[in-house]
């Protein structure tokens, strides 16, 4: 079987890790742990191509290009970059960071999610801003990792780049 | 017999592994339970080969040969790591160091240092998004004070607007002309915030005069033309008392709007810089789009025109250096004029 491996990489509190659980065992929770270190989890998905085992690195947010530890993106076939959207700032910090990255590791497969839609409400992103990075042919998710909404399209959306030929 | 090492490597619940110069893993001391749990798939005997199964593990050995390979003196780490365990998460970390020419790896359970960790940075970041809450709590405040005592402030300009032929519109371009000089005068931001609604507040005694005063055709007896003048004082004095920035503002502005650089305007003949800024900066924009507009008794006149005539009176009317940051901004106010019509 295809074995890819995955990253979400974003700012503290973004939902990456609610993305991963949501995505793998269907749970949600309230409460905030932040994550420490590295978690990978498995998931095989259904792919009209056939099926694809993905490995999802977890890795704990940070802000900037820097912080992160090059080593565990190494072997990488694809990034999802997750901002929320209640706090604009982490989208402009995501963009910075996926530029570094596309310099260093060349152009990957990558898909973007705006997380926390269910409080559309509280939104700060501003759709001119996500209209932009549409220019640019980024593929954009709002997702929720508390509802579902557009989490298996997330995933499903990278998988089917990662092995389109 | 275990050596000392061998226990006390078991007893901090850390295990040590050699590496071969075939890339398989020989591991030199007892194994701990979870060991034993995760690495009995990679096993053959007591060699290891590292693969799929720990893929964090196996890109650290990417890591580690580098290290091994250059011979260097002390260890790298590959941060902490996550397994699970028994239904529970299990924090490992791998160290890669060189000894006697001999490459090791050792794993160590993280155990009660990982949950410090954790705590540690799990305070740090609630801390961060409280902080970054409230400080967006207090400008979304902020702005709604703001916005309400702008609105507060437009419905008294509509009250006073009813009567007179000058137009809402004319009493916004004033607000955005003034803004666009006091920005470019680079003036505080206290000057900067409320400048906009308080000069369109200028005329706001003019509610106070009578119709056929206000709105006669032609130019005034002495007499009119006298409690005509009364518009600024009465305003100023609508506007007086309050400990409301916006409104101290537009009662400066309401108050002295009429006063000129030389001393010959009214209703105090303030001189100079004796004038507030606010004041000399909407005495020039008011003088330009009333010029500019038309009247029921009168054709606009000519930007030509009025900007020779304005400029006439520089330094008499009009204060030289507001004056001359006017026309250097003209592009701007010049759209404003389209755009606000
Ligand atoms: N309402 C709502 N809350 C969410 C959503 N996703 C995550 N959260 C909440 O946001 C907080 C952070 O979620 P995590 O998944 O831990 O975020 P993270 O990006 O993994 O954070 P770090 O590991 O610290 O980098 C938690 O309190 C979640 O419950 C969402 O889609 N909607
Ligand atoms: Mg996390």
């Amino acid at each position: 079987m295809i074995q890819k491996k995955i990253c979400l990489i974003g700012a503290f509190s973004v939902g990456k890790t609610s993305l991963i659980r949501q995505f793998v065992e269907s749970i949600f929770t309230e409460k905030y742990l932040t994550t420490v270190g590295v978690k990978i989890d498995k998931k095989v998905l259904e792919l009209e191509e056939g099926p694809i085992k993905l490995m999802i690195w977890d890795l704990a947010g940070e802000d900037d290009y820097t912080e992160i530890r090059l080593p565990y993106l190494r072997g990488a076939s694809g990034f999802i970059y997750v901002a929320d959207g209640t706090r604009a700032e982490t989208l402009t910090k995501i963009v910075d960071i996926q530029e570094h990255i596309d310099a260093d590791f060349g152009r990957l497969p990558f898909v973007l999610a705006i997380n926390k839609h269910d409080l559309i409400g509280e939104w700060e992103v501003k759709q001119s801003h996500i209209d932009h990075l549409h220019c640019k042919s980024w593929s954009i998710h709002k997702t929720s990792a508390l509802t579902g909404e557009s989490v298996d399209q997330l995933f499903t959306d990278l998988a089917q780049q990662m092995v389109k030929p | 017999m275990q050596s000392i090492s061998e226990t006390l490597l078991y007893e901090i619940s850390a295990v040590l592994l050699e590496c071969q110069p075939d890339d398989n893993l020989v591991r030199v001391t007892p194994e701990t339970e979870w060991f034993e749990y995760l690495f009995s798939a990679s096993s053959l005997m007591d060699k290891y080969h590292i693969d799929k199964h720990l893929p964090f593990l196996s890109n650290f050995l990417i890591d580690a040969k580098e290290h091994w390979k250059q011979g260097k003196e002390g260890c790298i780490n590959s941060g902490p790591w996550v397994e699970m365990y028994q239904g529970q998460e299990l924090a490992l970390e791998a160290l890669a160091l060189n000894f006697s020419r001999k490459h090791f790896i050792l794993i160590k359970n993280l155990g009660e240092t990982y949950l410090e960790l954790s705590n540690t940075l799990q305070i740090a970041r609630d801390n961060l998004l409280t902080a970054e809450k409230l400080e967006k709590e207090l400008i979304k405040r902020n702005a709604m004070l703001k916005h309400r005592e702008e609105q507060i402030a437009l419905r008294l300009l509509a009250a006073a607007d009813y009567r007179d032929e000058e137009t809402g519109a004319h009493i916004q371009r004033i607000g955005l002309y003034s803004k666009a000089i006091a920005t470019a005068l680079n003036l505080n931001q206290d000057i900067l915030e409320n400048i906009q609604i308080a000069a369109s507040m200028h005329d706001i005694g003019k509610i106070a005069i009578p119709d056929h005063i206000l709105l006669k055709p032609g130019s005034f007896e002495p007499d009119e033309l006298k409690q005509m003048r009364t518009h600024a004082e009465l305003g100023a004095k609508m506007l007086k008392g309050t400990d409301i920035p916006l409104l101290n503002m537009g009662y400066s502005i309401a108050m002295n709007h009429h006063e000129k650089w030389d001393g010959t305007g009214y209703p105090n003949n303030l001189k100079g810089e004796q004038i507030p800024i606010e004041a000399r900066i909407v005495a020039i924009v008011d003088v330009y789009d009333a010029m500019l507009s038309a009247r029921p008794y009168k054709k606009p006149f000519s930007e030509d025109f009025v900007l020779q005539h304005m400029t006439e009176n520089r330094g008499l009317h009009f204060d030289p250096n507001v004056f001359d940051t006017f026309l250097s901004i003209l592009p701007e106010i010049r759209r404003i004029r389209s755009e606000v019509q």
